[in-house]
Formats: C-alpha cells, sequence, structure tokens
C-alpha cells in the first residue's frame, strides 16, 4: 500500500519518512509493489534535488537577506517621503497681476 | 554562509542514508547483519536528518518569500527613481524658465528706468511732430494730386521770391540792361548754363518783371504751358514717388 506522497514545492512536510516506512512495510510483507515504492523514493528525491537548486532568496544566509529586506524598505519609504515632500511644497502663489 | 549550501549538503547526506537502509534491509532479508543494532542506528540517523532538512526547506522556504517581497521593493525603488528623475528635470526646466523671466524683467526694468530719467513732456513732443508735419514734409497734403506745384521742400520759385531772389534783383544799369551778376536772377543765362526750369525760357519777359511781380512766376508764358506742365508732371511723378517712399 502505498501513501500520500506530499509535493515538495507545496505542503510544509518535506520528510521522506512516510515513504520509507511504506518501502519498509513492503519489504516486510515481501510485496511487489516494493519496486515501485522506490521507483517513487528515486523520483523523489530527484525532483527535490532539481527544486533545492531552484529555490530563490538561499544565495545568502537569512541574516544578511534580513538586512537588505530592511534596507530595501527604508530606501522605499525614503523616497516616497522625498517624492511627496517635493510634490507638495511651496508652489507659486500665482496673485492677479496688479 | 548561505542556506543553499546547507540544504544541499543536509539532503545528500538524507539521501545517501536513504540508500543505505533500503540496502541494509535488503540484506538483512537474505544474511545476517554484521553488527545487530546497525539498521536501528541508520534508521536513527536517517530520522535526524530528516529533521534537519525539514528544518532548514521550511527556513529555504520562508527566504523565498522574503526574496520576493525584496524583489516587489526593488521594482517599487526602480518606480520612484525615476519619478525622481522626471521630477528633477521638471525642476530644472522650471528653473530655466524662471531664470529667463527674471532677466527679462530686469532688462525691462532697466529699460524703464532709463526712460524715465530722459522723459520728455508729451505735449512737447506732439508741438514739435505737429512742427514737422505742418510744412507737408513727411506726407503729402491730402489733396495733393500730380500736377500741384506744392513740394516739401523749398522750390525755385519760392527761393527767388525770397530775400536772395529778391537782392539780385538790383537796378539794371549794367551791360545790356543786366549787370553780369544777375543773369541768374534775369533769367538770361550762358549757353552753358542753359535753364532747366520752363519759366526761365522767355528770359526777356522774365528779366523785365519787376520784383514784386516775382510771385507770379507760376504763371507762364502760354507757349510754353505744355512744356512747363510736362516738366511738373516730371517732377511730380518724382516727387509723389519720393513722398510715397518716404511713408
Amino acid at each position: 500500500m502505498a501513501s500520500t506522497v506530499p509535493v515538495l514545492e507545496e505542503a510544509e512536510d518535506f520528510s521522506f519518512l512516510p515513504l520509507i516506512h511504506d518501502i519498509i512495510k513492503c519489504m516486510d510483507k515481501e510485496n511487489q509493489d516494493v519496486h515501485q515504492e522506490l521507483n517513487r523514493l528515486r523520483v523523489r528525491i530527484q525532483e527535490a534535488r532539481e527544486q533545492i537548486s531552484a529555490m530563490p532568496g538561499i544565495d545568502a544566509s537569512p541574516a544578511v537577506q534580513q538586512q537588505r529586506l530592511h534596507m530595501l524598505r527604508d530606501q522605499v519609504r525614503t523616497k516616497n517621503q522625498l517624492l511627496h515632500k517635493y510634490k507638495g511644497l511651496c508652489m507659486f502663489d500665482i496673485q492677479k497681476l496688479s | 554562509y548561505v542556506l543553499f549550501k546547507p540544504v544541499k549538503s543536509t539532503f545528500s547526506r538524507l539521501a545517501s542514508l536513504v540508500k543505505e537502509l533500503i540496502e541494509m534491509l535488503a540484506l538483512s532479508r537474505t544474511q545476517k547483519l554484521p553488527q545487530p543494532g546497525e539498521d536501528t542506528q541508520v534508521l536513527e540517523l536517517l530520522v535526524q536528518r530528516d529533521k534537519e532538512f525539514q528544518e532548514l526547506m521550511q527556513t529555504a522556504v520562508e527566504q523565498g518569500r522574503i526574496h520576493q517581497e525584496m524583489q516587489q521593493l526593488e521594482k517599487e525603488a526602480e518606480k520612484r527613481d525615476s519619478d525622481i528623475q522626471l521630477l528633477q528635470k521638471q525642476l530644472k526646466e522650471a528653473e530655466h524658465i524662471l531664470a529667463t523671466a527674471v532677466y527679462q524683467a530686469k532688462e525691462k526694468l532697466k529699460s524703464i528706468e532709463k526712460a524715465r530719467k530722459g522723459s520728455i513732456s508729451s505735449e512737447e513732443i506732439i508741438k514739435y511732430a505737429h512742427r514737422i508735419s505742418a510744412s507737408n514734409a513727411v506726407c503729402a497734403p491730402l489733396n495733393w494730386v500730380p500736377g500741384d506745384p506744392r513740394r516739401p521742400y523749398p522750390t525755385d520759385l519760392e527761393m527767388r521770391s525770397g530775400m536772395l531772389g529778391h537782392m539780385s534783383n538790383l537796378p539794371t544799369n549794367g551791360v545790356n540792361g543786366h549787370l553780369p551778376g544777375d543773369a541768374l536772377a534775369a533769367g538770361r543765362l550762358p549757353d552753358v548754363l542753359t535753364p532747366q526750369y520752363p519759366w526761365q525760357s522767355s528770359d526777356v519777359s522774365m528779366g523785365m518783371l519787376p520784383p514784386h511781380h516775382g510771385n507770379d512766376f507760376g504763371l507762364e508764358p502760354p507757349g510754353h504751358n505744355k512744356e512747363n506742365e510736362d516738366d511738373v508732371e516730371a517732377m511730380s511723378t518724382d516727387s509723389s514717388s519720393s513722398s510715397s517712399d518716404s511713408d
């Protein structure tokens, strides 16, 4: 019997234990599905490897990433304030020509 | 320290453990394990690695979300940059326009000040203009037509009828009744100085006229009317063309 295999990119459970458990059960029962389960495990491992390589944002440590995030937020906030300030700056008070 | 390496290495170790465990289980079916608790040890290690891997993957997913947010912030920052550049360009244009306007205003103020210093009463200017135009020197009279002997300059007749002309009309005691210096006034000129005007062609009648009849120079002898008219026409044409040019 096969248990549900969680998809790596959607579920938050990245564990291989359920799959291994299924394989062990099949081996204990000397079930012919063991090869199928092994195949699934192999495919799952390969997919995980590919997805890890493609994951964005893990080229820096969490601390460095947080630092960059705060810097970007400050940048955007400062620029917004600057624009708001200059656009709302005292414009020329055009009065009627006397 | 980057997350990618720990995740990758942990995953590799996990995969190796999985493989090892499965091989061990497969072997245990056929033969006895060299070490009795080895499969348990491998299993425990596998569980531990799996847990580590899960934690790392949770962190990686979170970093992925943060990375997306950072990308959005970067886009927003770029948009703000372009807004700032546009505003800067507009401010520069406004500054240029203002600088030009201020400069021109200052020049105008200088001109106003200069004019104020050299101000003249408008009545004086009008009087002067009236005086200039009273003699029809700048514009022909409204009723002037070709043939009109009036000119914007003193004509020959007017000169002759003036003081200078009368001064020349002294007593006729000279040779042939005329003094040599009176040749011009008398109308009798040497051949070299042939009169140019029709009223001088009949020199006898001209020379005998008393001074107070000098003003009748406009009345030509009947025989020369046509010639006079032609000359006046020619002069009129010239004058009218010159007066039209002066207009």
